[in-house]
C-alpha cells in the first residue's frame, strides 16, 4: 500500500543554525505515529512544517502523492490541535469549530451538521455557546480538537496537546484520543516529549535527538530493542541502567565493579569498548550473596504499586525494580543477577545497538526498516 | 487625594461659574454667582455659530480617530506579523515621529495643503492626521503579545491575512482599540494651533477657534467665552462619563501624555 504521508531528507535552518538533519517518514494510511524526543530535537519544528507553518530549507514532504510543501498550510488538508488550544476567544464554541467550514464557504446547513456530530462525538453539545473563557482546559482541548475534525482532514497533527492539563485529566483525554483514533481511523501524527503518552497512543513511534531520527519501530520494539543508548535511556522510566564494560572472547566486564563479569557473546573483531544495558525491572533481585552481584541500597522510591532502589556497586549506580514479596530497606545489601537474554549491548563510540554474532537472539537488523 | 481632585476641579468649576455671571458680575470673587444669568450664552451663541462648529469638531475628531485606527491597525498588522527589508528601521522612524513637535512640522503642511487647495476647508484639519504614530506603534504592540499559535491556527483554517486581521485580531483588541479611539478622539477635540492657522470664516472652523474669538486685541470677553468653553467640554465630558472605566485604561496604558 502506498503510503500516505511521505517525508524525504527533510532539513531545516534556522538563521544558519541546522534544526533538522535529513528525516526520512513514511506514514500509512489511518496510522497514529507518534513523534517523541527531548525539548529541542526538533520534533515540534519537524510537524510545523508538515502543517506549512514553517518553510522547508530543502528535501520534499507530499501526502497522497502530491508535494505540498510549497501549499498554504489551509490548502495541505492538515488540520493541527495546539499545545495552548489556540481557540478563537471572541467566538462561541460553535463559531470557533464552524470557522475554518465558513471560510471554505460551505454552506450553512452542511456547517451546522458537521458541528453538530463532531460536538456530538466529543461531548461539547452542551456548551455550544459558550465561549473558549468559560471552559476547563480539558473542554478547551476538545473543542479544539472538534475544530480539527469538523474539517475531516487527510491527516491530524497534534503539538503536545496534552502538556497543560493536570495529570489526571491528562490520562483521561488520552484515552479519548485514542478512542476517537479507533474510531476514526484518520492518519495522525502527535508530538510529545512525554514517553508515556509516546508509548500508549503510537501505532508507530519515531524517537528523535538533535534534528536526527534515532529509531522508529512499533512502542514494543522500541521498548525491547533501543537502536541507541539514547533510545535506550530515553525510553522507560525509570531509565535503564547503561553501564561501561569492556569485551574479552564472549564475557564482559563491567568497569565500574570490580570482577564481575556477564556472558553477552561476540560482536565481531575490534568491539571490547562496549555500554550494557539492563532496564531496571529485568534485573533478578535476591538477598542471596552467593549469585549476582553485592550492591547496597541508597535511596528507594516508593511508587505505590512498585518500588525502585537506587543501589550502589562500587562506582556504578544501577536503578532495580523490587519485588514486592520481599521487603528491602535503604542501606540493605542485596545482590543482583543479570540475565542474559535482558542484556542490551552498544558500541560505546556509536551509541549503536550491537548484535551478537552467535546468540540466538531477535535483534531487529535495520531499526529504521517500517512497521 | 480629596485635595488633589478639589485643586484639579476648582478650575472647571471656576469656568462653569463665571459663565452664568452677569457681565457688571464678572470679576466677583464668590464661589456661587449672587445673579444667574443666561446672557453669556445668548451673547455667545449668537456671536458666532457654536452650533456649527461643534457639529465640525464633532466631523473632524470623529473622522481622524476612525482614519488612525484604519491606518494604524493596517500598519500595525504589518509590522507585527511579516517580515521584510528594513522593517525595523521603518518602525523606528515612525516612532521617531512621535517625538517631532507639531509646530516643527506646521509649515510644510500648511504650504502642502494650500497648494492642494485646500486652506479653510475641514478635509485640511483631517488630512495630516490620517494616520498617527502612537495607532501604530500601540497597536503594533498588541499584536504581538496577542498569542501566535492563535494566529498560526487560523491560517491553518484557511485564513490570509486580510481575514486574520479583520476577523481574529481586531475583534480581540478592542480594548486597545477603544482606548486608542478616546485617546485620539479628545486629543483632535482639544487641538488649537493647526485650526487656529487654517480656518478662515466660522462656519470652517472648530469649537476651540470660536473660543478664541471672544479674546480680541479690544480685550477678553470673559462671559460668553466661558459659556463657549463649558459648551465645548460637554462632550468631552460626556465621553468622559461614559467611558470611564476605558478612560482610565487608556491613560494607564498609553503611560500620561
Amino acid at each position: 500500500m502506498m503510503s500516505q504521508l511521505s517525508i524525504r531528507q527533510l532539513k531545516k535552518r534556522y538563521e544558519g543554525k541546522q534544526v533538522l538533519h535529513g528525516v526520512d517518514i513514511e506514514i500509512e494510511h489511518g496510522q497514529f505515529v507518534v513523534i517523541v524526543g527531548p525539548s529541542g530535537c526538533g520534533k515540534s519544528t519537524l510537524l510545523r512544517i508538515i502543517a506549512g507553518l514553517e518553510d522547508v530549507t530543502e528535501g520534499e514532504i507530499s501526502i497522497d502523492g502530491e508535494r505540498v510543501d510549497d501549499l498554504d498550510p489551509a490548502d495541505r488538508g492538515c488540520a493541527m490541535v495546539f499545545q495552548n488550544y489556540a481557540l478563537y476567544p471572541h467566538m462561541t464554541v460553535r463559531e470557533n469549530m464552524a470557522y475554518p467550514l465558513k471560510i471554505a464557504r460551505m454552506a450553512k446547513a452542511e456547517r451546522e451538521k458537521r458541528v453538530g456530530e463532531a460536538a456530538d462525538m466529543l461531548d461539547l453539545t452542551a456548551y455550544l455557546d459558550r465561549r473558549p473563557a468559560q471552559l476547563s482546559g480539558g473542554q478547551r482541548q476538545r473543542v479544539a480538537m472538534g475544530r480539527a475534525l469538523v474539517r475531516e482532514p487527510r491527516v491530524f497533527l497534534f503539538d503536545e496537546p496534552l502538556s497543560n492539563l493536570d495529570a489526571k485529566l491528562r490520562v483521561t483525554m488520552r484515552i479519548e484520543i485514542k478512542r476517537l483514533h479507533r474510531r476514526l481511523k484518520a492518519t495522525s501524527i502527535f508530538v510529545t516529549h512525554d514517553q508515556i503518552e509516546a508509548m500508549t497512543l503510537a501505532d508507530r513511534l519515531i524517537v528523535m535527538n538533535a534534528g536526527l531520527i534515532e529509531q522508529i519501530g512499533s512502542p514494543v520494539d522500541i521498548y525491547r530493542q533501543p537502536a541507541s543508548t539514547f533510545v535506550a535511556g530515553f525510553m522507560g522510566a525509570p531509565a535503564m541502567n547503561l553501564m561501561p564494560a569492556r569485551l574479552a572472547g564472549t564475557r564482559a566486564t563491567l568497569e565500574r565493579v570490580s570482577d564481575y563479569a556477564v556472558e553477552t557473546g561476540s560482536f565481531g573483531p575490534g568491539r571490547d569498548a562496549i555500554t550494557l544495558g539492563i532496564r531496571p525491572e529485568d534485573i533478578v533481585v535476591s538477598r542471596d550473596a552467593r549469585v549476582g552481584l553485592l550492591a547496597r541500597i541508597d535511596l528507594i522510591e516508593e511508587l505505590g504499586g512498585s518500588r525502585i532502589a537506587y543501589c550502589s556497586v562500587g562506582e556504578q549506580e544501577i536503578a532495580v525494580v523490587l519485588p514486592k514479596a520481599v521487603s528491602f530497606r535503604e542501606g540493605d545489601r542485596l545482590s543482583l543477577d543479570f540475565p542474559a537474554p535482558a542484556l542490551h549491548a552498544f558500541d560505546r563510540e556509536t551509541g549503536l545497538r550491537l548484535t551478537a554474532m552467535n546468540a540466538a537472539r531477535q535483534e531487529v537488523a535495520n531499526p529504521l526498516v517500517t512497521a | 487625594m480629596v485635595v488633589l481632585s478639589v485643586f484639579c476641579l476648582f478650575p472647571v468649576y471656576w469656568m462653569v461659574v463665571t459663565s452664568f455671571r452677569p457681565a457688571n458680575a464678572i470679576f466677583e470673587t464668590s464661589l456661587w454667582p449672587t445673579a444667574a444669568s443666561l446672557d453669556n450664552y445668548v451673547y455667545a451663541l449668537n456671536a458666532i455659530p457654536i452650533g456649527r462648529m461643534l457639529v465640525n469638531t464633532l466631523l473632524v475628531s470623529a473622522m481622524v480617530t476612525v482614519a488612525q485606527l484604519l491606518t494604524g491597525l493596517l500598519a500595525a498588522y504589518a509590522f507585527a506579523r511579516w517580515r521584510f527589508p528594513f522593517d525595523k528601521i521603518v518602525y523606528t522612524l515612525i516612532a521617531l515621529t512621535w517625538l517631532v513637535p507639531f509646530q516643527v512640522v506646521m509649515i510644510p503642511n500648511y504650504l502642502l495643503v494650500a497648494n492642494l487647495g485646500l486652506l479653510d476647508s475641514l478635509a485640511a484639519l483631517i488630512l495630516p492626521h490620517f494616520a498617527g504614530a502612537l495607532a501604530v506603534l500601540l497597536l503594533a504592540q498588541a499584536m504581538r503579545s496577542f498569542p501566535t499559535e492563535v494566529i498560526e491556527a487560523a491560517r491553518m483554517d484557511g485564513a490570509r491575512s486580510w481575514r486574520i486581521l479583520w476577523e481574529v485580531l481586531t475583534p480581540n483588541l478592542r480594548g486597545t482599540i477603544a482606548s486608542l479611539a478616546i485617546l485620539i478622539f479628545i486629543s483632535t477635540w482639544n487641538e488649537y494651533f493647526w485650526p487656529l492657522l487654517l480656518s478662515r470664516t466660522p462656519e470652517n472652523s472648530v469649537i476651540q477657534i470660536g473660543i478664541q474669538m471672544f479674546m480680541t486685541s479690544e480685550g477678553t470677553a470673559w462671559g460668553p467665552l466661558m459659556a463657549a468653553a463649558t459648551l465645548a467640554s460637554l462632550p468631552i465630558l460626556a465621553i468622559y462619563v461614559l467611558l470611564q472605566q476605558q478612560v482610565i485604561q487608556s491613560f494607564t496604558k498609553s503611560g500620561i501624555r
